[in-house]
């Protein structure tokens, strides 16, 4: 229990400097970089005294340590600010208006853009994980038991194909093949459950070769493990020792890299595919905003992928901890 | 298996570093290796001297020739192997200079980050204490942003060039060099040679740089020919996004987007040139599945 | 006693690989074992006495090969069982215990639970609650401390100790006919291992098991087997009963082995003298403590006392002997004496100098006259360097030779430690341990070392081994005036080696004295437990029924009040309970930590080196 407590105390309190000190390389990025969003917002129509007005309403001209301040304070108050391009009715409305531009409250709530889109991501990341694991997960154990036979080789081969496919072009040879081609599936946009299927293909062929691997090494390593031959000795069944003990062993390293290695990768797969597929998650949302320069909706997402990384590696470490007690923290 | 190590005479075995010797040996006996080597070679040759002597013409825009379909179609015709895009460029040459862009990225960007990233971890590890602490809390910030959004952001609001990129890519995959190095450092820290070489008086400096770098850095350099290919890759998806290597200089990204709007036509447009990228992209992650498998078993003791 | 046999053993032979390149690792082996009693099989390193126990449970895996014989158990051949009647046959009707307790259960999941899945693997019948009673009753009777908390423990919260009765308790929980047990005390302590073998005795007249017992220590065998089988190479070149192979052996091989046990009383000359030069190394009131984290509590450190107030000195062409048991604090303090991390108080002179007081260029020249040497032969000299190279590193780092000079000074100290200048440019792949050990030694040697630690330098080596490098310890002792300190467990070694010997326990001296006295005349209990426990074919002048020790030491974060040693001591007084015993001088160089006198321990056993005979008799009175 004191552990527990500890542990959470500590992580937290870490994981919470972590996300700050995220949020901010990222929001000082955002406004040392060149392209004015005043320009974007404004559309290139727009007087100098005008730009530097509504420069001046947003808070964009005050030194950095300011704006990040204000802006932290504004998120103690549950506010992350509101779109500078989008309208509350969605659709972008950058570019068209007049000098005067409109107030910022009728622009949307990040806080909204992200509630509504973060379904659609969850949905895709659940369908890819899932299909991803339906294949490595069996593979990668029967690779790992036996360390020469066709389990293994399938394992090798299977891995190397897929991770030598880049995510870009195997959504658009899925469109092809499975879409345009064929008409079997839709592709492009969302409007109803089918939309998911190639988007979680892509996805899944994105992380089976890095589960596949991490699988099979680590169900390999405990295999050897002198525990496991011994355990037959001492009367128990090569089944019993691989589910009970050689699996809950191997879940240790998973664990690990799943949290270091595979949210990462799933969530850059993720932004790659939702892309592709003008699929209309968390990703489609970044990268339209990053060429809109629409800093909050930015920040934002990055402020949320980072913390929901570093709450799941707290979990990770957490679970690693409880299974295995000779790990510290 | 432990019983093969109790039997006498092969138990004075040729420990160590002369593993690395034997994994490579061991990979090389295999035929995938030879294989994927052979296939690498190749390409590597025809990325290096093929752009050299018609550079040129893989921007070279001749309208009378688009959306020409690959020789092994109908209405194929030389001198383009693979035919041409929507505006009549040489779809090979553009694969080959796309292709020799991404590689040239991809190495320069894994030999960065792990020279950046070990040597960060070794000292980190070899250090402790508060340098450790901190170096590690760098890396935590470092890798609770996510690569895509890092460089969305940095990519995004620049002009992108290959400096940039590989910046980006640096920036981003240092970290996990560092994590591993350090732990392995921090393992290799408590055994003996360590304490032996400090014992006859051996700087700091000179055990990281002479005891310790040597022991841990070839597993791990076997683990990076395979981001080589994972950077190649993320150089194809910021291409795509366009924020890679801007027109007219062609890489797999911008080909792949370009052809997208004619997929139902020209669907060869995105696709073949996409597979001289996997294929490559596969010879490099079989080399580096072999020489991890290879790797296991001689460890193993397997063989 | 029965006379039909448990288990017999015809013509086994195994071979490494297959075809031409097999290797025969056992041929032709041949032996039976009697209901109810204990078959000795002792074999040294690579005799194949691993593989005879295993093959025994018929655990042959590829690339071994069994290529004739039968393993006849109860009229059944468990070579050519199908598995899953050898599987009702494992861990149910014969056991096994392997040398290495520490890797042998899942390092996750609570020890007693391990046992528990197996025992009701066994009885499927069995409640939980019942097989958790059982095993627990179990772990009490092989004298597990607090067995009812212990059960919830993981395997690295047992010491070796306490994990190899947690083996026992697996194997016998389910009451086999045969317990095989391969090597089980050689990773142990003595004292502990002497427990071990007492426990596995006692169990065995409880249950009627019989034991087929591994193991390439003489002693250990004599001690608990009433037949022995000796194994050489893969063939077994005698079998006798216990009593007459050690007073008749027929074979070479055996009498050559017998021979080969070291002998601490009987037939030992010219132990080494002490010394009266001046101090070389003086080491005052030395102390470290280490902090780890209570995961039973917030934010709360344990301290764990390691060393705690340690003084001796050495004196110059002197060897010390420092020995005790695994966790005694011998490596701390070695840690400490190399200057690798400073005492939390407490000062280690060198010359008299004090060495935490040096820095730069001062530190490194103190380093160069004050060497240390590891016990891994394998992980202390790198690997991918040339033999040559590794031996001038020092001389490179001191800047004290360049060029051809270098090479010279390095060729000439690897002829110094017989090594054939011819290996200056090989790489150290395929030297032998004691070749590499001798890699070590020039390394040291090379930059000229008044003062040399060796930290269980020879641990790794074989008898054969020690001995030759022993000899050239003395002669460099000789020749240069080196003062050497021993760091140790093996009394063997020190009873040869040393002028003077200190005894640690628990991060303490408890006894420091010329060679003869520690030997013929301790005063320290712990000491006398020591000599009573280890294994040798000669008569002991400490018997281990006067000193067996209960339990293992305290661990150094709960250090008793009083007497450290008095939670484990048979002999102990009230004044123990709260009194800490300082370390006082009993007559000349020799002092112990004792409350009790001389007159309150049992008296040695009567013997007189050099009377023939006498060996035997006392054998026999055991």
């Amino acid at each position: 229990m004191a552990f527990a407590l500890e542990f959470f105390l500590r992580r937290i309190s870490q994981g919470v400097l972590i996300v700050l000190a995220v949020a901010f390389v990222i929001f000082a990025l955002l406004r040392i970089a060149p392209g004015d969003p005043i320009r974007i917002i404004l559309g290139p129509m727009a007087t100098p005294s005008a730009m530097e007005e509504t420069a001046e309403r947003f808070g964009l001209r005050d030194p950095i340590p300011v704006q990040f301040l204000r802006y932290l304070g504004d998120i103690a108050k549950g506010d992350f600010g509101n779109s500078f391009i989008r309208g509350k009715q969605g659709g972008t409305t950058g570019g068209s208006q007049d000098a005067a531009g409109s107030p910022p409250v009728e622009r949307a709530a990040v806080i909204e853009l992200i509630a509504k889109a973060l379904p659609y991501t969850l949905l895709l990341a659940a369908c890819g994980f899932l299909l991803a694991c339906l294949v490595s997960i069996p593979l990668g154990i029967m690779a790992g038991v036996r360390n020469n036979g066709w389990p293994q080789k399938v394992a090798l081969y299977l891995s190397s194909l897929l991770v030598s496919l880049p995510n870009v072009w195997v959504g658009i040879v899925l469109i092809y093949l499975l879409s345009a081609r064929t008409g079997w599936l839709p592709a492009i946009g969302y409007r109803h459950i089918g939309y998911v299927i190639i988007p979680a293909i892509v996805v899944a062929i994105e992380l089976a070769p890095v589960m596949i691997r991490s699988i099979s090494v680590a169900v390999a390593t405990n295999v050897q493990d002198p525990f496991y031959e011994i355990g037959q000795v001492r009367g128990l069944s090569a089944r019993a020792m691989l589910f009970r003990h050689v699996l809950r062993n191997a879940a240790v390293p998973l664990l690990n890299s799943f949290g270091a290695q595979m949210i990462g990768m799933l969530l850059g797969g993720l932004f790659v595919v939702e892309y592709i597929f003008s699929f209309p998650g968390i990703g489609l949302l970044t990268i339209n905003a990053v060429f809109q320069r629409d800093f909050p909706v930015i920040q934002t997402v990055a402020i949320f992928a980072s913390t929901v990384l570093v709450f799941i590696n707290i979990a990770v470490d957490f679970a690693s901890t409880t299974i295995d007690r000779r790990l510290k923290f | 298996m432990a019983i093969i190590s109790s039997i006498p005479q092969s138990s004075a075995p040729a420990r160590s570093q002369s593993v690395n010797a034997r994994i490579l040996r061991l990979a090389w006996r295999s035929p995938e290796m030879k294989v994927a080597s052979a296939l690498f070679l190749a390409l590597c040759l025809l990325t290096l001297f093929g752009p050299f002597i018609i550079d040129a013409s893989a921007t070279k825009i001749s309208v009378a020739d688009k959306f020409l379909p690959p020789i092994f179609m109908d209405g194929g015709r030389l001198p383009y192997f693979l035919g041409t895009d929507q505006l009549g460029r040489d779809l090979l040459l553009r694969s080959l200079v796309g292709l020799r862009n991404a590689f040239l990225i991809g190495v320069v960007s894994v030999i960065l980050m792990f020279a950046l990233g070990c040597a960060i971890g070794i000292f980190s590890g070899y250090r402790g204490g508060w340098t450790d602490v901190v170096l590690m809390r760098i890396t935590d910030i470092q890798m609770s942003i996510p690569v895509i959004i890092l460089a969305i952001t940095i990519l995004g609001m620049s002009r992108p060039n290959p400096f940039t990129i590989v910046a980006v890519l640096v920036l981003s995959g240092w970290p996990i060099y560092a994590r591993v190095a350090r732990s392995v450092t921090l393992a290799e820290r408590q055994k003996e040679y360590v304490r032996a070489a400090r014992i006859i008086g051996a700087s700091d400096l000179r055990i990281m740089i002479r005891h310790i770098a040597p022991s841990i850095l070839p597993p791990i350099a076997f683990v990076a020919v395979l981001d080589v290919a994972r950077m190649m890759i993320f150089e194809a998806i910021f291409g795509f996004i366009g924020i890679g290597i801007q027109p007219p200089t062609p890489t797999f990204g911008t080909i792949i987007s370009g052809g997208t709007q004619y997929l139902l036509n020209a669907w060869w447009i995105t696709i073949v040139p996409g597979c001289l990228l996997a294929l490559s992209l596969g010879s490099l992650n079989l080399i580096g599945g072999v020489l991890e498998r290879s790797r296991n078993l001689v460890l193993q003791g397997a063989a | 006693m029965g006379t039909e046999p448990l288990l017999t053993v015809e013509n086994l032979s195994i071979c490494l690989g297959t075809g031409d390149g097999a290797r025969a690792l056992l041929s032709n082996i041949t032996f039976a074992v009697k209901p109810k009693s204990v078959l000795g099989i002792i074999g040294e390193s690579g005799s194949g006495k691993t593989l005879l126990s295993r093959a025994l449970v018929n655990w042959v895996r590829a690339p071994l090969q069994v290529t004739a014989g039968k393993v006849i158990y109860q009229g059944l051949d468990l070579l050519a069982l199908p598995e899953t009647q050898m599987a009702r046959l494992r861990g149910r009707e014969i056991a096994y215990i392997g040398a290495n307790p520490t890797t042998a259960l899942d390092p996750t999941v609570p020890v007693g639970h391990q046992i528990e899945e197996k025992l009701r693997t066994i009885e499927p019948g069995l409640s939980g609650q019942e097989a958790r009673k059982r095993v627990i009753a179990m772990l009490d009777a092989v004298r597990i401390p607090s067995a009812r908390s212990r059960f919830d423990e993981y395997p690295f919260q047992f010491s070796g100790g306490m994990m190899q009765r947690a083996m026992i308790v697996d194997a016998l929980i389910s009451n086999p006919k045969l317990l095989v047990a391969d090597n089980i005390t050689q990773p142990l302590d003595v004292t502990v291992a002497a427990q071990i073998l007492r426990l596995l005795r006692d169990l065995q007249r409880d249950f009627g098991t019989s034991i087929v017992f591994v193991s390439s220590s003489f002693g250990t065998i004599v001690d608990i087997a009433d037949e022995v089988v000796v194994l050489d190479k893969g063939k077994i070149v005698e079998a006798q009963d216990t009593g007459r192979i050690q007073k008749s052996p027929d074979h070479p091989y055996t009498r050559e082995l017998l021979a080969k046990v070291p002998r601490l009383w009987h037939g030992v000359s010219g132990v080494p003298q002490v010394h009266v030069e001046p101090v070389v190394l003086s080491v005052r009131d030395v102390a470290k403590t280490y902090e780890v984290k209570d995961r039973a509590s917030l934010f709360k450190k344990n301290r764990v006392q390691a060393v705690r107030g340690v003084s001796f000195e050495v004196r110059r062409g002197e060897s010390l002997g420092l020995i005790g048991e695994s966790g005694c604090g011998k490596s701390t303090l070695s840690r400490l004496l190399s200057s690798l991390e400073p005492p939390d108080r407490g000062a280690i002179e060198v010359n008299g100098v004090d060495v935490a007081t040096l820095h730069g260029d001062a530190l490194l020249s103190m380093r160069r006259r004050f060497q240390l040497l590891l016990q891994d032969p394998y992980n202390s000299i790198p690997s991918h360097v040339s033999i040559g190279t590794t031996i001038a590193e020092p001389l490179r780092i001191h800047r004290l030779a360049s060029g051809n000079g270098l090479r010279e000074r390095v060729c000439a100290v690897m002829q110094e430690v017989g090594l054939s200048p011819d290996l200056y440019d090989a790489l150290p792949v395929g030297l032998s341990a004691g070749q590499r050990q001798r890699v070590n030694i020039a390394r040291a040697m090379v930059l000229e070392p008044s003062v040399l630690i060796l930290d269980e330098t020879l641990s790794a080596l074989d008898q054969v081994e020690q001995a030759k490098l022993l000899d050239l310890f003395d002669n460099l002792q000789r020749k240069h005036g080196i003062t050497y300190l021993y760091i140790s467990h093996d009394l063997a070694m020190v009873r040869r080696a040393c002028a003077r010997i200190a005894v640690m326990y628990l991060g303490k001296i408890v006894e420091i004295g010329d060679n003869e006295t520690i030997f013929d005349e301790p005063a320290h209990p712990y000491t006398r437990t020591l000599l009573s426990s280890v294994s040798t074919v000669e008569a002991k002048p400490f018997l281990p029924k006067d000193y067996l020790l209960e339990g293992e030491p305290p661990d150094p974060i709960h250090i008793p009040e009083g007497c450290s040693f008095r939670s484990r001591c048979p002999f102990v007084i009230e004044t123990c309970r709260s009194v800490e015993p300082p370390l006082s001088t009993r007559a000349g160089t020799s002092a112990a930590a004792c409350h009790l006198g001389l007159e309150r321990l049992p008296m040695p056993s009567v013997m007189t080196p050099g009377r023939p005979g006498s060996d035997l008799k006392q054998m026999d009175s055991l």
